[in-house]
Parts: C-alpha cells; sequence; structure tokens
C-alpha cells in the first residue's frame, strides 16, 4: 500500500496516538512512539532511522501497563520519556526510564521513576522544560495545570504549584514557550491561554475556536502556530494577539497537530484527521515587525501549501520533526502506521 | 515777336531780334551780349570782339583765291541783306515813337484839370464825416442800453430756467423722462456749482433733491426685476452721465445678477418632463444671456467678472448634476440634465466666448458621467446586497426563503448589470451635444466601472461571509444565537451559488453587451489592455464561489460538530446504562441535516444523483462485512474481539478505498453529502476520544443503525455514508471494554418504537 511514497514506514502492532523526537539522542534519529489499546498489552517502540537514513528499525520494545494517549521524550536524557495514559477510565501520568537492555527485544519492563499523581480529571499532556537539563515539567489535565520539580536520582516528583483553568471549558493541550521559559500556552476550546510559571497566574488570552494544537515558532520569539478543527491553521503573534498574523486552511477534515519545523524557519507540518499530512511554506518575514506589511501585500501570494502527504489509511494524531536531522519527520497514524518522510526536496527548493 | 515766330533761326533773324532788345532793354541787351561775348572768337563775325585784321589774316591763310572771292561775293550780299534790315526797323520804330509822342501830349492836356475835382471830393467827404460822427454819439446811449438789456434778458432766461429747474425735473420724473432731467440738470450743472451757495441755494437744493429722485428712480429702475434689460441699461448710463459711482453700481448689479443666479436652481426633477419646451429654469438661464448681453453693453470692462459668473453657474450646474447622478436617475433623465445644462452652456458661450465655457464643461462633464457611472454601479451593488442581506433578515413568518433572496440577487445581478448596460447605452447612442466628445471616455469609464464594480461586489461576498457570527448579527441588529447562525450560513450558500452564478452566466453577458456596444474607448491607450478582463474577474468568482461553498459546509459541519462533541464529551461512557431508546441526538442530527436540505435546494440545482447501490464493492463489501463482524461479536469473546482488529484491516484491504473527501460541487446532494461525510468523520474522531462499557457501546450502534436508514436518503454516495456508518462503529467497538452488540431483534424493536414516536411527534402537529 506503500505506493510511490518516499516514506519509510514502520507498524506498530497497535492502534497509536502519540509520537515523539529522542531530543537527547544525538548520534541517531530516532523515535518513541506508544500505542492506545484498550484490551491488549501497550507497548513503547524505540524506533531508529537507519545511518543510511532508507530503513526504520526497531531499536527498543517496552510493554507499557496502559493505553499511551501522550509521550514525550526527555529533552536532555535519551533514556528518560513520559507517557499519559489510561485504562479506559481513569488517566495517570508517569516519568518512565529505558532499561539497560539494548538488544533485547523481549518486551522488557520500563523502569518507573516516578509517577505524577494528583491528577482528577482526564490528564492531557506533559511538558518537559523547553531546553536543557532541569527539572521542572507541567502536567496538564482538563481543568488543571501542575508545575513539577523532578528528581530522578531519587525518584521522586513534587509539585511546585498549581492552577486551575477556572473556565467552563476544558484543556486540550499546551505547549511552552521555548523563549521565555516562564510562559506556556494552553489551549481550550474556545481560546488559547498563555500562563506566567512562576506566579502560576494566567497572562494573556487569545479567542480561538476549537485549538487543537499549538506550537510555538522555535526561532522567532512571540510566534506561535495554533491548529483548530474546523478553521485550521492560524499563525498568531503574541503582541498581536486581536487577529491571527496568517492564516492557513488546514484539512479537509479536522487539523489535528501542528509542528515548526526546529531549524527552518517558516516550515510548518500539520496532520489531520482526513488522513494527510501537510507540509507548509510561510513567509513571516524577515523581521518580526516586518510581519505586518507581509500579511497586508496579499499580492505576491503564494500557495503555502507545497506538499501533502497523503499515503495514510488512518487519521493522524502523532507528528514530529527530527531535531538532529530537521528535514526529517515522522508521522503515525491511528492504524499504528509510523512513517518517516524526508522534506528535503521541497526545503531545498527555497 | 516776329523773330519768335521766324522759326529757321538764322543769323539774320537772331542779330534782329539781339538789336531789339537791346533797343528795349539795355540789360538783356547786356546779357546777350556776354551771352554772345561767350562764344566770341576774333573770327567770329558777329561777335563783338571781331578783329578785321586777325579776320582777314585768316581767310587769307585758309582759303585760295576761288573761296576768298566766294567769300566776298556772300559777304556783299549779307551787308546788303543787313541794310535792308536795318532800314525796315527804323521805319517801324519810327512809326511807333511819333504814335507814342501823341499820346504823351493828350495826357498832358487831361491831366491839368483833375486836380479841382479832388480838392472837391475831399471837401464832400469831410462833411460826411463829420454827420456820421454825430449820429453815432447822439445813437451811442440808447445802443449801449439796448445791449444791457438784452444780456439781462439772457441772464434772467437763465435764471429762470434754473428757477424752474425743479419744477421741470419733477415734471420729467413724472413722466418718467429721466433723460431729459439728466441733460437739463448737467446743462445747469455750472451754474449750480457757481451760484449754488448764494443766490440759488433754495433752487440748487430743490433740483438737488430733484435728482436725487431720479438717481434714486433710476437705480430702482436699475435694480427692478421687472424693467427690462433696456431701460436698466439706459438707466445705467444715465447715473454715469450723473458722475454717480458706476462701480459701485456695477458692483451690485453683478451682486444681483450674482443672487438671480442663485435662483436659476438647475431643478433636475423638472427636467424629466421632455415635453415642456421652457421650463423655469431656461427661462431664466434666457433672462441670464439678456442679462450678461445688456451688462456687457454697459459695462464694457466687465467681462471678467461675467465670466466668473457664467462659470460658476456652470459649473454649479454640472455640481447639482454630479449630486443628482448620486441618487438613483436613469440615463434619461441624465440625458436630459446634461441636454439642458449644454444648451445654457451654448447660450452663454455665445455672449461670452471669452469664458471658454464649452471646455470648461467637457471637463465637468466628463466628471458628471464618470460619477453617474460609479453611482450606477454603486447603487446596483446596493441593491445586491440588499437583496441578499434579506436573508439575515427575519420576518414575521420565519426566516426569509432563501430561494427568494437568491432569486432577487441573482435577478439584480443579471438584470441590474444588463440595465445598467442599457442606460450607458443610451449615453453612447445619444449623438448630440456634450456626450458625442466624450463617447470614448465613457467607454473607459464603463469598462472600468463594470470591472470595479466585479471587483468590489466580489469585496463584498468576502466581507458578507468574513465577518465572523456574532459582529454580523450585531451589526444589522438582527437574530441573535442559532437563528442568526442559520440566518448567516443561509447567506453563505446564497452567495456560493450566486458567485457561480456570476461566472457562468453574468460574466459571459456582460462581455457579449460590453463587445457588442462599448468598445473603442482607446484614451487609456493600448499597452494597458482593455479595462474590462472577465477572465480575471470569472477567475475571482469561480474561487470565491467555492471558498463560499467550503465556507458553507464548514459553518453547517462546525454546527453539528458542537452537536456530536455535546453528545459524546458530556457523559461518562464507562458507566453508561443500557440502551432504552435512540438517543435524541439523532432527531437534531437529522433536524440539521434537514435545515441543510431546505436550505440546499432553495439554492442549488438537483444534481443526477449517483446510484451507489448498484455498482460499488464497496457497499457489497460493507455490507458482507456487517454479518461477519456482527456474528463475530456475538461470541463476546475477548480473545476473539483481539482479532477484530486485524480483521478490519484486512477487510480495509479487499475494499476499495473510499474517497470520504471529495470535492465539493454545486448539487444539492453534493453538499449534503459532504456535510454528512464531514459529520461522520467527526462522530468517529469523537467516539476514538472515549472509553465505551458495553452499554455505551450499545447505544451507539443503535443510534448508527437508526441513521443509517435517513442519511441514505438524502446522499448521493451511500457506500461512503455506509462504510463511514461502520467506521463508527468499528471506532466505538475498538473503544471498547467490553463490545458486545445488542441483539438484532432488539436493534429492530428500538428502532421501530423511535420511529413510531417520531411519527407520532410528526402527527401531532399536522
Amino acid at each position: 500500500m506503500q505506493g510511490a511514497s518516499s516514506g519509510i514506514g514502520y507498524g506498530l502492532k497497535y492502534q497509536a496516538r502519540c509520537i515523539s523526537d529522542v531530543k537527547a539522542d544525538t548520534d541517531h534519529t530516532t523515535f518513541l512512539a506508544g500505542t492506545l489499546s484498550l484490551k491488549e498489552e501497550n507497548e513503547v517502540h524505540l524506533i531508529r532511522l537507519s545511518s543510511s537514513g532508507t530503513e526504520l528499525f526497531c531499536e527498543g520494545l517496552f510493554s507499557h501497563p496502559n493505553e499511551i494517549w501522550d509521550l514525550v521524550s526527555c529533552p536532555f536524557d535519551q533514556r528518560i520519556f513520559s507517557t499519559v495514559y489510561s485504562n479506559g477510565e481513569t488517566y495517570g501520568a508517569a516519568i518512565w526510564q529505558i532499561p539497560e537492555l539494548y538488544g533485547e527485544l523481549n518486551s522488557p519492563q520500563l523502569e518507573k521513576i516516578t509517577s505524577l499523581d494528583g491528577h482528577a480529571g482526564k490528564i492531557k499532556c506533559i511538558l518537559w522544560w523547553p531546553s536543557g537539563r532541569h527539572d521542572k515539567l507541567i502536567s496538564i489535565d482538563e481543568e488543571n495545570l501542575y508545575l513539577w520539580s523532578l528528581d530522578a536520582s531519587k525518584k521522586t516528583a513534587q509539585i511546585q504549584s498549581q492552577d486551575s483553568a477556572g473556565m467552563p471549558h476544558k484543556i486540550s493541550g499546551g505547549a511552552w514557550d521555548p523563549h521565555d521559559v516562564n510562559s506556556v500556552a494552553a489551549t481550550f476550546e474556545s481560546s488559547l491561554q498563555l500562563w506566567d510559571v512562576r506566579a502560576m497566574g494566567k497572562t494573556i488570552s487569545i479567542e480561538c475556536s476549537h485549538v487543537r494544537s499549538v506550537d510555538y515558532h522555535p526561532k522567532r520569539k512571540h510566534v506561535l502556530v495554533t491548529a483548530e478543527h474546523e478553521s485550521g491553521i492560524h499563525i498568531w503573534d503574541l503582541r498581536k494577539p486581536k487577529v491571527p498574523i496568517q492564516e492557513l486552511p488546514g484539512h479537509t477534515h479536522w487539523t489535528w497537530i501542528v509542528k515548526c519545523n526546529p531549524e527552518y524557519d517558516g516550515v510548518i507540518l500539520s496532520a489531520g484527521t482526513d488522513s494527510t499530512v501537510n507540509l507548509w511554506l510561510v513567509s513571516l518575514g524577515n523581521d518580526d515587525v516586518s510581519t505586518e506589511s507581509q500579511t497586508e501585500s496579499p499580492t505576491h501570494w503564494v500557495d503555502p501549501l507545497i506538499n501533502t502527504y497523503s499515503d495514510y489509511e488512518d487519521s493522524i494524531y502523532g507528528l514530529t520533526w527530527s531535531s538532529r536531522e530537521p528535514w526529517i519527520f515522522a508521522s503515525l497514524s491511528y492504524d499504528g502506521r509510523v512513517v518517516v518522510e524526508s522534506v528535503k526536496p521541497f526545503i531545498s527548493k527555497k | 515777336m516776329m523773330v519768335a515766330d521766324e522759326v529757321p533761326l538764322d543769323d539774320k533773324a537772331k542779330r534782329m531780334r539781339d538789336l531789339l532788345s537791346s533797343f528795349y532793354s539795355p540789360e538783356s541787351a547786356m546779357s546777350t551780349g556776354t551771352d554772345s561775348a561767350k562764344h566770341a572768337s576774333p573770327d567770329d563775325i558777329n561777335s563783338n570782339s571781331f578783329d578785321p585784321d586777325h579776320y582777314m589774316n585768316l581767310m587769307v591763310h585758309k582759303s585760295n583765291l576761288e573761296g576768298l572771292l566766294q567769300r566776298h561775293v556772300e559777304m556783299a550780299a549779307e551787308i546788303k541783306n543787313l541794310d535792308t534790315d536795318l532800314q525796315m526797323l527804323v521805319y517801324e520804330n519810327y512809326n511807333k515813337f511819333i504814335s507814342a509822342t501823341d499820346t504823351i501830349k493828350r495826357m498832358k492836356s487831361n491831366i491839368s484839370g483833375m486836380e479841382t475835382n479832388m480838392e472837391q471830393l475831399l471837401e464832400k467827404i469831410m462833411s460826411v464825416q463829420s454827420r456820421s460822427d454825430s449820429v453815432n454819439t447822439s445813437l451811442f446811449d440808447k445802443r449801449e442800453h439796448i445791449e444791457k438789456l438784452h444780456r439781462t434778458c439772457n441772464l434772467l432766461r437763465k435764471v429762470q430756467f434754473i428757477y424752474d429747474l425743479p419744477d421741470r425735473l419733477n415734471k420729467c420724473i413724472k413722466s418718467e423722462a429721466y433723460a431729459d432731467a439728466v441733460r437739463f440738470y448737467t446743462g445747469a450743472m455750472p451754474i449750480l456749482m457757481a451760484y449754488g451757495d448764494s443766490s440759488f441755494r433754495d433752487c440748487k437744493l430743490a433740483s438737488e433733491e430733484a435728482m436725487a429722485t431720479i438717481v434714486k428712480n433710476l437705480q430702482g429702475k436699475l435694480f427692478s426685476d421687472s424693467e427690462s434689460i433696456q431701460k436698466r441699461a439706459e438707466a445705467a448710463v444715465l447715473l454715469k452721465q450723473l458722475e454717480y459711482p458706476v462701480d459701485n453700481l456695477k458692483a451690485k448689479l453683478l451682486e444681483k445678477l450674482d443672487q438671480s443666479l442663485k435662483d436659476i436652481q438647475l431643478k433636475p426633477e423638472e427636467i424629466k418632463d421632455v415635453s415642456v419646451d421652457l421650463t423655469p429654469s431656461e427661462a431664466s438661464i434666457n433672462e441670464f444671456v439678456e442679462a450678461v448681453r445688456a451688462f456687457r453693453v454697459i459695462f464694457p470692462d466687465s467681462e471678467e467678472q461675467l465670466v466668473t459668473l457664467a462659470k460658476d453657474l456652470v459649473t454649479k450646474n454640472f455640481a447639482i448634476a454630479e449630486e443628482y447622478v448620486q441618487t438613483r436617475v436613469c440615463a434619461a433623465d441624465l440625458l436630459g440634465v446634461l441636454r439642458v445644462i449644454w444648451n445654457d452652456v451654448l447660450l452663454l458661450d455665445e455672449v461670452l466666448q471669452e469664458a471658454a465655457l464649452s471646455n470648461h464643461s467637457l471637463e465637468a462633464a466628463k466628471a458628471v458621467v464618470m460619477s453617474y457611472i460609479k453611482s450606477a454601479f454603486s447603487h446596483l451593488l446596493q441593491d445586491i446586497s440588499d437583496s441578499l442581506l434579506k436573508v439575515l433578515k427575519k420576518d414575521g413568518m420565519g426566516e426569509y426563503s432563501l430561494e427568494v433572496a437568491l432569486d432577487a440577487s441573482t435577478k439584480a445581478v443579471l438584470q441590474g448589470g444588463m440595465n445598467i448596460l442599457q442606460e450607458f447605452r443610451k449615453l453612447l447612442d445619444h449623438n448630440s451635444g456634450i456626450l458625442v466628445r466624450l463617447r470614448e471616455l465613457t467607454i473607459d469609464f464603463v469598462q472600468e466601472g463594470i470591472q470595479d464594480f466585479f471587483r468590489q461586489l466580489e469585496d463584498h461576498f468576502l466581507r458578507f461571509s468574513g465577518r465572523n457570527n456574532s459582529s454580523a448579527f450585531k451589526d444589522h441588529g438582527l437574530v441573535e444565537g442559532a437563528q442568526g447562525d442559520k440566518a448567516f450560513a443561509g447567506l453563505v450558500l446564497v452567495l456560493a451559488q450566486l458567485s457561480a452564478f456570476i461566472e457562468q452566466t453574468v460574466i459571459p453577458k456582460i462581455t457579449e453587451e460590453i463587445a457588442t456596444s462599448f468598445t473603442g474607448g482607446s484614451v487609456r491607450g493600448y499597452e494597458y489592455g482593455p479595462a474590462f478582463v472577465p477572465g480575471e474577474i470569472c477567475r475571482k468568482f469561480r474561487s470565491a464561489g467555492e471558498k463560499f461553498l467550503h465556507l458553507y459546509v464548514n459553518v453547517r459541519t462546525q454546527r453539528i460538530s458542537f452537536l456530536l462533541k455535546k453528545r459524546f464529551s458530556t457523559p461518562n461512557w464507562v458507566k453508561h446504562k443500557e440502551p432504552r431508546e435512540v438517543h435524541m441526538f439523532v432527531d437534531l442530527f437529522l433536524q440539521e441535516l434537514e435545515a441543510i436540505g431546505t436550505e440546499v435546494k432553495q439554492t442549488l440545482p438537483q444534481g443526477k444523483r449517483k446510484h451507489r447501490r448498484t455498482d460499488s464493492n464497496g457497499s457489497t463489501a460493507s455490507s458482507r462485512r456487517n454479518p461477519l463482524r456482527e456474528e463475530k461479536l456475538n461470541r463476546s469473546n475477548t480473545q476473539k474481539a483481539r482479532s477484530q482488529l486485524l480483521e478490519t484491516h484486512l477487510a480495509k484491504l479487499f475494499k476499495q478505498k473510499v474517497e470520504i473527501f471529495t470535492k465539493v460541487e454545486y448539487t444539492q446532494e453534493s453538499v449534503v453529502t459532504t456535510i454528512v461525510k464531514l459529520s461522520l468523520k467527526s462522530l468517529q474522531e469523537f467516539v476514538r476520544l472515549q472509553t465505551f462499557n458495553r452499554s455505551g457501546f450499545q447505544q451507539v450502534q443503535l443510534d448508527i443503525q437508526f441513521l443509517r436508514i435517513p442519511l441514505r436518503e438524502i446522499v448521493e454516495d451511500e457506500a461512503a455514508i455506509d462504510f463511514l456508518l461502520d467506521e463508527v462503529i468499528v471506532a466505538t467497538a475498538e473503544r471498547c471494554l467490553d463490545p458486545i452488540p445488542l441483539e438484532p431483534p432488539i436493534l429492530d424493536k428500538l428502532i421501530q418504537a423511535k420511529l413510531a414516536k417520531s411519527k407520532e411527534q410528526n402527527a401531532i402537529p399536522s
């Protein structure tokens, strides 16, 4: 079924929603993916791209006690990652360590460093301190934000501070500002809300509906991208929160996730429930200030959509760029298929 | 005298004459003497300095004997001749002398008696003179007296005149003979000036009073509208003669003219009636023209002001016209107005060529035509907008029917567009006056106008659709909330269809019309090409139409999505109770679809219904799959359920990949199908986010089963819908802890119960 696609495929055994780039692994391009199966034994796959870049192979396969709704690799230790899991009724979050058992693929047990207890509602996601070795973590459930202090050696995590959304709508996800480590964005049904981590208080709020995913621009301060169910992708400048500086049409059905390329400016990847991954190239102007004039001169309007990857069978919920080779991304569709693609042919054009 | 008569001037005659003349006047003889002395030479025999010896010698030397002899003979003859001549002369002159002497004698005797006579005469004259002197002296006194009297009489007459002057002037005032009055007054003026302060004070005062009346009357005349211009002009002349400050008058008069111009308000409404020959404004224009003419006569230096005035008038008229075209006017009215103005201009041009009014008004007319075209388009735009926005308004009974709105707007666009072009054509066909000169410009204006119009129309459309719901309805104070949402969706749908209509029908027609009637405007220059580019407009509207259609689908899907989201995220599915009946969200869902169906039916054309029922392996696959899975699920074995996923995948492998997201077309079915597809896909996604217990799964199964039949009815792609419905059930099963489906009989029973209930509900209101 792969057809003429250039993508490299890898099959998980079960349905899956989340895939994460292993940022701390600087030697290899590695991804972590977790499955989502109610009834089966769930697994976490450590997938590595061969050095030739033509093959994906399983570097490690670990069983995970519950179905995984969120999985993030620790940005400073390649063996540590966090998951949000559910047994169908209740949700939990935990920090895991991959055991030193390379080469052995017999689903060894993961070492649980600690679990982040205290959540009542559905846990949505866990955010790691955006850069460098740091002990702070944020976990977000439908109503609350928790800031944790993690001590990996002592295997403990403590709640530093906490704030509740205090809104009728529930939180659906979030992102940690890489430029300002004190700022965290959380998505709501009808808005995007920013928190100041130090005071644990709300700051800016942006009105937009059905936000599903949010990602900060890795290079430009104040710029972030949101994916919304119905109305596509919006690019915002936090200094001008009234109107988005740019809009992209998004997907035929919901736009589920959106990711800015860590290296190339304006390269944005989005995935949706219409079983496609779209590659966008957005011109944000040379300077932050000139973004305004950019949006106001639509004369040189070019289609920002540069490619659509449609070789998928089901909705795509997992999407990540490789931070080691920033022209490579991994996508994960619901049927458990990991596809790694290179956007090099499109980026080199520009 | 005889000598003169003797033409041959020979020596003899000459000599004679010389002799005679020397006799009568020695001076002349002298002169002749000197004259002859000029030629004198000793050998010339006739000269005074003749030297006989020298001559003799010369002769002897020169001539031979024979010659000498001959000369001798000749000379002898000559001497003889001379002697006779001399004798004759003497006789003649002697006679004369005798008579002269006689005459003198007689005179002597006559004069001697005269002296006494003379003395007598002198005496008499002396006496006459003395007498006359005495008479003179005796009459002198009387004469003096008479002369004095005469002078006094003259003076008195003048005094009389001056004393009479006031009366006379008054009489003149009565008879309105102002010209005479002025003449009298100016005649008396020097005296009045000289003696006005002393003797004639009263008189002067009285006449000045009278003159003041006259001046007043004259001024009154000058400023009275009832007087004819000629009379007023005369009055002005008279005033001028009276050394009245005319400049002041002129200024006043001009002011008055100016004021009268203000009354010449062009009233476009009046012009509509073309049959009336002389509208009031035309009459007043004629008057103005007369006035101008008279003015030029009276005040020759007033051209500049008049030009300004005329220009002002024309400018004002054009301004009125320009204002007038801002309101809705038809081309005929505009033409009428322009015709009137142009006539006025021509009239004025006759009397005031300096003003170059026709050029001036050409510019102004250009502006008027341009603004007419602009305003015509903007009105059309307004019409279209109005008819569109009616969708948003709610009249008493319910929403404004989309069908009516669409009808109205398509009509507005097509009819309006064609009408407007017809109107413009009238401008072009009008072959007189100013418009002929503007023909090319008009064509350009029209082309530019239409291009602009469509651009703006598209802009308007986008603006309508771009407004997010709340602001749009707050702006208009229209229906709020759900109703408003619905109306907005309707508007978008109408916009979509309208855009398609414009692209497919209106633009070609208009292009045709433009091509037949509005070509040849070349002022723009060829390098720019024609102003109207139908291709561009078509492209714009096509993309706009698609955008609107998508927007409609999005808006509608969003509403359904909201409904579904509420349905699936609210209950705790893990603790769901056993299904008793089909959940009411299904009703809401179907209601929404029904509403969409109505909207779509009102606006979009019916498409070819694709009967997928017969062909597709999709549907056979699903029908084959259904019992398969049910059977499998029936086994209620978790162990078996494990392989379920694999089988689903397997089924998918064998099944043709159903294209869920196809392009939306401008048909009722396509739109509805797309919305249903998107909704079902959303449903599936919502399901995937939940975890179900057995009852929850069964509830979803029941709801979906119930949906299956009505959905099939309204969509064109049954295979895809079946597939999606199955997908929902599969997704639910996947997310279910204990996926045991309902037994078919129970399923049937519950569905029948629901059907019966809804039938009952339908029966009650009807």
